[in-house]
């Protein structure tokens, strides 16, 4: 691996920040001070593009000493930060008219709270509390309260990070074995945080700093000078790793997000090279370093159950891969893991463009690892947007090397990340029954297809806000909302957002598009409709406009306006509006007048019933 | 290099001026930026520039270009 030194000294040498990022990375090193403050410098001279990020901190201690690393993090991300520091120890005080945090208008909100803020009981000995079930559930209220204040006041992506206890349990190593144990009623008091965020202010997110902690032991997350003189508790390595995991909150905001980790196979998913080792000689089991090689695949299926699909990129013959893959005794992934393989002597950014076309995604949302330098540079010059990960030379090294990279976090898992995986193996069994039947029309007759339409229902916020930040092919305006945006519009009676599930004879494939319109007297707006790209090419779009325009015939609408925006990704629905019936208006508009409900074909819909949500009763059809 | 220059260069770095600002008599007052959390920056910066551990007396006294190096050469 490379020594600390020389990692700096590369990243400095650096000619794009795409290369300072590799040579950083993997990003497990505390950095010195003065090298970051180095490295922001060289980040600001390089010619890359940075977009505005807008960042606001609400604390309750100091929180001065992070400015660096802010910075830094910042530029290493491709950002312009603007960064607020609400006043010590102000929290709802921020959110009176006039005050400096509603004015800033934020985009991410970081709350750094201590456990002590939110009940004055929890400044004092915690095992001798006699109420403790009590001050936990006044605790939680407090904040869940001055949480939904923030929520209601302020957009943008709200986040809070409570600060992990500085000094070892009251009770020293008997703790663990204790009645009434302070690990655990902090345990419980943060599954109870993030319970009721779940269910009550799904937009707000709890990042667990414990987790931090654990990772580098409180004596290097913290700095006992700063906080007894300064109130600033982390030390540098503790500064610069809060900020590097909480970076993680605008990149998902504003950066493409990864959906596909292509992978090499010879030394990267095992040891040695398939055609000249056999599936004997290969390194992979329990004997480093094939122990290695076995945690990195247990890595890789842990990023599969977090919605990210994998796929295979080598330069072998498949019948010896898939021995591997069918035959291997310590093979963890095997054929069915993988949404993509391309096992051939093809130049790899070929296949990856492959890869990326097969899986109906952006060349943006590819992660590829590879060991070989050549490879990795071949992809990041030919193929520009997906992002490389070069496997370390050390097999130690590789079950890490994928930690701690923003685009491969989640902010929320819906049942359709989990089920993705899955739902692609189906679709690689789908292409295969295309091929064999006599024309389009028999085949999609013989996917005997359903479409649940449901509207504004509460239970789907969550997956309805990720399908419009994560959608852009199949988008005809490419507006972006935040779960947040789309509770508000269930609540707004001008509005109306629509979504459909899929299913056909391979499965289930869930919520997989949606629709949001706005109502004014006899006219409505098609503000945003898309769907995923797992459904396109069945007519599924055809059926939900149809069910849509019959819901707005039967609410006296009469003309409906229909738009395009072109962007980069969203070609494919240029004609949308034209093939539907509708007529243009101008270069972006398109209109039905009078509204006329088609028939939708292939497709069985039914309605979908709402449940009633927390601010009450959905509205009727 | 000798610590005045490695010094100086620490003392821009961490505050954002140019190196030829800071001179052999600089002191705390004489850089608008080095407040009392750019302090704690310098600090901190120091302690990985020359493989430092300050105690918090030794903090609070370095305040000065002069002070510093002093120090340095009696640690």
């Amino acid at each position: 691996m490379k020594s600390s030194p020389d990692r700096i000294t590369h990243a400095l040498e650096a000619t794009s920040r795409a290369g300072v990022l590799d040579a950083l990375s993997p990003r497990r090193h505390t950095l010195p001070l003065p090298e970051i403050n180095r490295l922001a410098a060289r980040l600001r001279e390089l010619p890359d593009e940075r977009q505005p990020l807008k960042i606001a901190i609400v604390r309750t201690y100091t929180t001065e000493l992070l400015s660096p690393y802010w910075t830094f993090e910042s530029l290493l991300r491709g950002f312009e930060l603007t960064l607020y520091q609400a006043p010590y120890g102000a929290l709802l005080q921020e959110l009176q008219q006039g005050a400096g945090l509603l004015e800033f208008v934020p985009e991410v909100t970081f709350l750094f709270v201590r456990w002590e803020d939110l009940h004055p009981k929890l400044a004092g000995q915690v095992t001798a509390l006699p109420d403790r079930s009590v001050v936990q559930a006044e605790a939680l209220d407090y904040l869940i309260n001055m949480l939904a204040a923030f929520r209601e006041k302020l957009p943008g992506l709200l986040v809070l990070a409570l600060l992990p206890r500085m000094s070892l349990p009251e009770l020293g190593i008997y703790d663990a074995m204790a009645e009434d144990s302070e690990a655990a009623f902090f345990t419980d008091l943060k599954r109870g945080i993030a319970q009721r965020l779940r269910n009550e202010l799904p937009s707000v997110y709890f990042n667990d700093l414990d987790e931090l902690a654990a990772d580098l032991g409180r004596a290097q997350l913290f700095d006992l000078r700063l906080w007894y003189t300064a109130r600033s508790p982390f030390s540098v390595a503790g500064a610069q790793a809060v900020v590097a995991r909480l970076m993680s909150y605008p990149v998902l905001l504003k950066c493409p997000q990864v959906k596909c980790i292509v992978l090499d196979a010879d030394n990267t998913l095992w040891g040695g090279i398939i055609g000249e080792d056999g599936v004997e000689d290969i390194k992979l089991g329990p004997d480093y370093p094939g122990s290695a090689y076995l945690a990195f695949q247990r890595r890789l299926l842990a990023l599969q159950g977090r919605g990210l699909l994998l796929a295979l990129c080598s330069k072998n013959n498949e019948a010896d891969v898939l021995e591997v893959l069918r035959k291997h005794p310590h093979q963890v992934l095997r054929e069915e893991h993988f949404a993509a393989m391309r096992v051939n002597w093809e130049p790899k950014p070929e296949n990856l463009r492959a890869i990326a076309e097969e899986l109906n995604i952006g060349m943006d949302s590819l992660l590829f690892v590879d060991d070989n330098e050549f490879e990795c540079e071949a992809a990041r010059r030919q193929c520009p947007g997906v992002m490389v990960v070069q496997a370390p030379e050390t097999a130690l090294d590789l079950p890490e090397c994928l930690d701690g990279i923003p685009q491969l976090e989640v902010l929320q898992l819906t049942n359709e990340d989990r089920r993705r995986a899955a739902l692609y193996t189906g679709r690689r069994k789908e292409q295969q029954l295309k091929a064999t039947a006599a024309s389009l029309d028999d085949y999609l007759e013989s996917l005997e297809m359903v479409m649940h339409v449901g509207l504004d229902d509460r239970r789907h916020a969550a997956r309805i806000a990720q399908l419009t930040q994560k959608t852009n092919q199949f988008n005809l305006t490419t507006r972006r909302y935040t779960e947040a945006d789309i509770i508000r519009f269930f609540d707004d009676r001008d509005w109306l957002v629509a979504h459909f599930r899929l299913a056909d004879i391979f499965g289930d494939h869930g919520l997989v598009g949606m629709a949001l319109l706005r109502l004014q007297g006899e006219t409505a707006e098609v503000d945003t409709l898309l769907m995923s790209c797992r459904v396109i090419g069945r007519g599924a779009e055809s059926a939900f406009l149809a069910h849509l325009l019959g819901v707005l015939a039967q609410r006296g609408i009469r003309s409906v306006r229909g738009y395009y925006y072109p962007t980069a990704k969203n070609e494919m629905v240029k004609g949308f509006w034209l093939e539907h019936g509708f007529s243009v208006v101008d270069e972006t508009t398109f209109e039905l007048k009078p509204v006329t409900v088609p028939e939708a074909r292939f497709i069985r819909v039914e309605t979908e019933e709402a449940v009633p949500g927390i601010a009450g009763v959905p509205r009727l059809l | 290099m000798d610590n005045f220059t490695k010094l100086r260069d620490i003392i821009a770095l961490t505050f954002g001026v140019p190196a030829e600002q800071i001179t052999q008599t600089t002191a705390q007052s004489d850089v608008p930026a080095w407040d009392s959390v750019g302090h704690l920056n310098l600090m901190l910066a120091l302690e990985d520039a020359f493989g430092l551990a300050l105690d918090i007396e030794d903090m609070a006294r370095l305040t000065s270009v002069p002070a510093i190096l002093e120090y340095l050469v009696a640690a």
